[in-house]
């Protein structure tokens, strides 16, 4: 347990716990509404963000979130116009977010492509304490939101008609799964990267529903699954010397593969 | 006591008027059966009715309230037409019939014994109280369809609004239904159903409103049972015929299916 004398590996640990049980926690949502790529999508725009944050010279988690958030709500609005189906409202968020940033970072003084690198893949000296601070307010916001609208969230993405008929407060609802997929993101960038964020919303979800019948019980896995690989993935960037981003979701994905054999065992017998 | 009451409704989608003046009005109590056929305007008629769609010209109140000024909800049902319980995840089937309580409960709070109590009796009352455990995705088309019946049940609403829910179900899930939709009328609840064809439902049906172009081509009591065409499962009208209203009644078989 040499790692724990580092404080920058203290803190980089408990932002992995909270993380770990954020992402999928809303992840499950998106999921369950088959957006699993929304939030790689907001991921995209996240990056225009940062890149923005520098060319002001402000932090750039606050830009972050700032444009992460707009481009959510973005996604949510052109959806229910009904106009643009969903994956071509998702591509024009990709290329515009990807694009944006590179040009903004392009445009901000001494910035380069390399500046975004750390927030690409995440990067384990870069949380600070403040940063912690925020990622632990943000996480338990998440988390907060989850226990609070859960029931109403789970009736909207599974029939938005019906929800509607029933009087919930549907555009309300959808906004604010969209608004939580947002801060989710930008919270988890400085330790998986925002290449990587959406990995951590959807593949621990995809190894939980391997081997859970309900809803519930889909949703608490999917936290542990997600727990289990931020937490075990840093470690592994902490020895490996490798972004811990990458160690995260290829400990998820394993979680996965196990989880369908699991299921497939369990099939056979 | 009215529980729809729609005056000269105009409903468009995407610039062509669907629904043209339509007026139709469900009493408390009363059991409607919304007939015709494809592109008749029946589906969008009840999703009027209940608000999924808006009223480009006309007047509809909701248990006498004019439905801008509606916040009831919970005392309507609805079952949506689907041919597949859908979403990426899983869930079971008490967890989906369980959302449709949700209408009724309140943030932060457990669901109460009375929740629970409505969640069974809904499970019950379409036969699937032993499946609730089950992954939704694991059941036949019409089990998924009772499960929905079943949401909206749970509910405990006093009129409940279906849009084809005896398409592509097995006979048997189509007994289960007439007899879950006969328990609430007996029990003073009011239906509207749409259906292409009503089997083992004819019986139940106090009205039958038959659309036709977009427009009520009668409204009145159900078909007589009177040879094989006369059926009410039969009942369906034919493109080429013209979208008239206020045509003859449909108590005379010849004017469908000639």
């Amino acid at each position: 347990m040499s790692f724990l004398q580092f404080a920058f590996m203290q803190r980089a640990l408990v932002a992995a716990v909270l993380v770990g049980a954020a992402a999928p926690a809303i992840g499950t949502f998106l999921v369950q509404r088959r957006l699993a790529l929304m939030g790689d999508g907001i991921g995209h725009i996240a990056l225009t963000g940062v890149a923005l944050g520098f060319l002001l010279g402000t932090a750039p988690v606050l830009t972050a979130i700032v444009i992460s958030i707009l481009g959510a709500v973005a996604i949510e609005l052109i959806r229910e116009r009904g106009r643009t189906t969903g994956d071509v409202a998702l591509a024009l968020l990709f290329y515009g977010g990807i694009a944006g940033g590179v040009l903004l970072i392009g445009l901000s003084p001494g910035g380069s492509s390399a500046t975004l690198v750390s927030y690409l893949f995440g990067s384990l000296s870069s949380v600070r304490p403040i940063d912690l601070v925020v990622i632990a307010g943000l996480s338990v916001a998440v988390l907060g939101v989850v226990a609070v609208f859960g029931r109403e969230l789970f009736a909207v993405c599974f029939d938005e008609e019906v929800a509607r008929v029933s009087g919930l407060p549907v555009r309300f609802l959808n906004i604010l799964v969209a608004v939580t997929a947002a801060v989710t993101v930008t919270v988890a960038m400085r330790v998986v990267g925002l290449l990587l964020v959406s990995a951590l919303m959807v593949v621990p979800v995809a190894a939980a529903q391997q081997l859970s019948a309900s809803f519930r019980a889909t949703l608490t896995g999917a936290c542990v699954v997600g727990v289990v690989a931020s937490v075990g993935g840093l470690i592994m960037a902490f020895y490996a010397d490798v972004a811990p981003g990458a160690s995260t979701v290829v400990l998820a994905l394993g979680l996965f593969l196990v989880a369908a054999l699991g299921s497939q065992l369990r099939t056979v017998r | 006591m009215t529980v729809f009451d729609l005056r000269g409704g105009c409903v468009a989608l995407g610039g062509r008027e669907i629904l043209h003046e339509v007026t139709v009005s469900v009493d408390s109590g009363e059991f409607v059966a919304v007939l015709g056929a494809n592109g008749s305007g029946k589906t969008t008629l009840v999703r009027a009715l209940v608000g999924l769609v808006p009223l480009a010209a006309g007047r509809l109140e909701i248990f006498g309230t004019p439905i801008a000024h509606f916040h009831d909800w919970p005392r309507l049902g609805y079952v949506p037409q689907r041919l597949a319980v859908g979403g990426g995840v899983p869930s079971t089937v008490r967890e989906v019939v369980a959302s449709g309580r949700t209408g009724r409960a309140r943030r932060l709070r457990r669901l109460g014994r009375a929740d629970h109590a409505a969640i069974d009796h809904a499970l019950e009352d379409v036969g699937l109280a032993h499946r609730g455990k089950d992954r939704v995705a694991t059941l036949s088309g019409g089990q998924q369809q009772r499960v929905l019946i079943a949401r909206a049940l749970a509910g405990e609403p006093e009129v409940l609004v279906l849009d084809e829910p005896t398409a592509g179900v097995d006979a048997d899930s189509q007994d289960t239904l007439a007899g879950a939709l006969g328990h609430l009328s007996r029990l003073g609840g009011s239906v509207v159903l749409v259906a292409h064809e009503l089997g083992p439902l004819a019986g139940l049906i106090d009205r039958a409103v038959v659309m036709g172009g977009g427009r009520v081509l009668s409204d009145g009591p159900p078909p007589a049972p009177e040879g094989h065409h006369a059926r009410a499962d039969h009942v369906h009208t034919h493109a080429h015929e013209p979208a008239v209203p206020g045509r003859p009644s449909v108590l005379d078989p010849r004017t469908f299916d000639r």
